[in-house]
């Protein structure tokens, strides 16, 4: 099975941690924004990832803050302009179809989540607990991601990079690439540069991971994301590195991303240093 | 009589170790799957890799450098089954393009391809998403270079002398000769895949 799960797990871990919940409790993934429910009980929420603006009966509401609602409250959430992504958490999570171990909406397969498929107009949610979270939290200033159009990402070497022609070699790790059209739960492309590729197109299906880079022999290469196929047949020219796997999920058409090359070793300690930045408001890592 | 591994690592959480054949690459994914420290187990059809949380990383090399692999095989004793294809026209819309790439009349492209005994290798892309080995080398047809953005469950594809077929809608880079109306996915069943590793299959045009 894919890993599917959240698109950004930083963001979702940060929107859990302010309603006391565990970081992988299930949450609403909210894309571009255009949100609104109506409460019909007492609850407690919070907002984190793409905040494009949020109301709550009409007034403006934080992101990165624990919210209590009121029976008859309405909420709504306005698209966003940077980053793709909102996450709404609520106390003690969402109740879901629990399926192969996990909460996740799997939209391929039709599993988990809400009836396996996506939120409509008129669906009703609930919380496990009745009840509101007994604080109100704020997420520390210098721990909120900036939403930004333009992407850096480690990224390490992989296993077919070499059948990359020197040129393309340098591109990828040099050059700035645009987001193509088709940036999904499954996959970014990164246009602007055709890549020189070395293959026939006859390579055994290899496993292939979210963060996965593979590259067709359009020399169009594409970011696996979180509802990742497990294998493919296209070389795997580079990984995005574990430390930035959670920014894919706040990547739009048009962004623009540049990869920088690392060592694995160099990477291991970037995620490391990346989740001690962290590690006294989510003290068990996102 | 045992294996050694020698991982590569292919990202900053990830180790690769080839296997010979699909069938090893799944009895050593079964194997590494029983060692909770992993995250993640998936077999290729020529390699299986782990993935690993990297604060691990020292115990993960030391185990794997240690491992050892007894073998057993998983090819099922069970009577082949038998997959309805249409092949052709909307349901196949690569066929005429095969056809052409292997010098084979419609008649003979079908003919290979039900006249062999086929078997599942793995499972992998999507859930359910059977790689079949079966076909003659000749029918050595390379992927799409552009891969389409949604293919319809039940298609199958033929590449690089193997079968593909799709349970599930979804993205696909396969060429595409026909389509089955069998049910290959039911996440409520007991069993919800249909097509298994080491399943005997035939194929039957309708």
């Amino acid at each position: 099975m894919p890993y599917s799960g959240p698109a950004d797990p930083l963001s979702m871990a940060l929107a859990n941690r302010l309603v006391g919940n565990a970081i992988s409790s299930t949450c609403l993934e909210i894309t571009y924004g255009g949100f609104e429910a109506e409460i019909e009980a007492a609850c407690s929420i919070a907002l984190a990832g793409a905040d494009g603006g949020a109301r709550v009966s009409g007034r403006d509401a934080s992101f990165h803050r624990t919210l209590h609602l009121q029976p008859g409250d309405t909420l709504s959430l306005t698209p966003p302009v940077n980053g793709a992504r909102s996450y709404l958490a609520i106390h003690s999570g969402f109740q879901a179809a629990e399926q192969f171990r996990s909460t996740s909406t799997y939209l391929p397969a039709g599993i988990g989540g809400h009836e396996g498929r996506a939120l409509r107009m008129g669906d009703v949610l609930r919380s496990i607990e009745a009840g509101l979270f007994a604080s109100t939290l704020e997420t520390p200033e210098t721990l909120r991601p900036v939403m930004t159009h333009q992407f850096a990402l480690r990224a390490c070497e992989s296993a077919e990079t070499k059948l990359l022609n020197p040129e393309g070699q340098r591109i990828l790790f040099s050059e700035t690439f645009t987001i193509g059209r088709q940036a999904t739960r499954m996959g970014l492309a990164l246009t602007g540069h055709e890549l020189g590729l070395d293959s026939d197109g006859m390579m055994k299906s290899a496993p292939v991971f979210p963060g996965t880079i593979q590259c067709p022999p359009s020399g169009v290469p594409i970011v696996l994301s979180c509802d990742a196929q497990t294998t493919g047949g296209y070389p795997r020219i580079a990984g995005v590195a574990r430390c930035d796997r959670h920014l894919l999920g706040q990547i739009r058409p048009g962004d623009q991303v540049r990869l920088l090359r690392r060592t694995p070793d160099a990477a291991v300690e970037d995620y490391q240093r990346k989740q001690s930045y962290f590690a006294d408001w989510l003290d068990r890592g996102f | 009589m045992s294996t050694r591994l020698t991982p590569v690592r292919i990202a900053d959480d990830i180790f690769e170790m080839r296997a010979d054949t699909p069938r090893q690459a799944q009895k050593l994914a079964s194997a590494l799957r029983a060692e909770e420290m992993v995250e993640d187990v998936v077999a290729g059809l020529a390699s299986v890799c782990i993935k690993f949380n990297p604060r691990q990383q020292d115990k993960i090399a030391d185990w794997l450098g240690a491992f050892a692999l007894s073998p057993k095989d998983n090819e099922s004793a069970a009577a082949p089954l038998t997959i309805d294809i249409r092949y052709g026209g909307a349901d196949g819309p690569d066929f005429a393009m095969i056809c052409e790439a292997l010098s084979l009349s419609p008649e003979a492209l079908i003919a290979m391809h039900t006249d062999q005994n086929h078997i599942v290798e793995m499972i992998g892309f999507t859930p359910g998403f059977a790689y079949i080995s079966g076909l003659p080398d000749q029918a050595k047809v390379p992927r799409l270079s552009n891969p389409r953005s949604r293919v319809p469950a039940g298609s199958v594809g033929i590449s690089a002398a193997f079968t593909g077929i799709y349970s599930l809608a979804g993205p696909g880079g396969w060429p595409l000769i026909g389509r089955t109306a069998q049910t290959l996915f039911d996440p409520d069943a007991e069993t919800p895949f249909l097509l298994q590793p080491g399943q005997r299959l035939k194929f039957k045009a309708v």
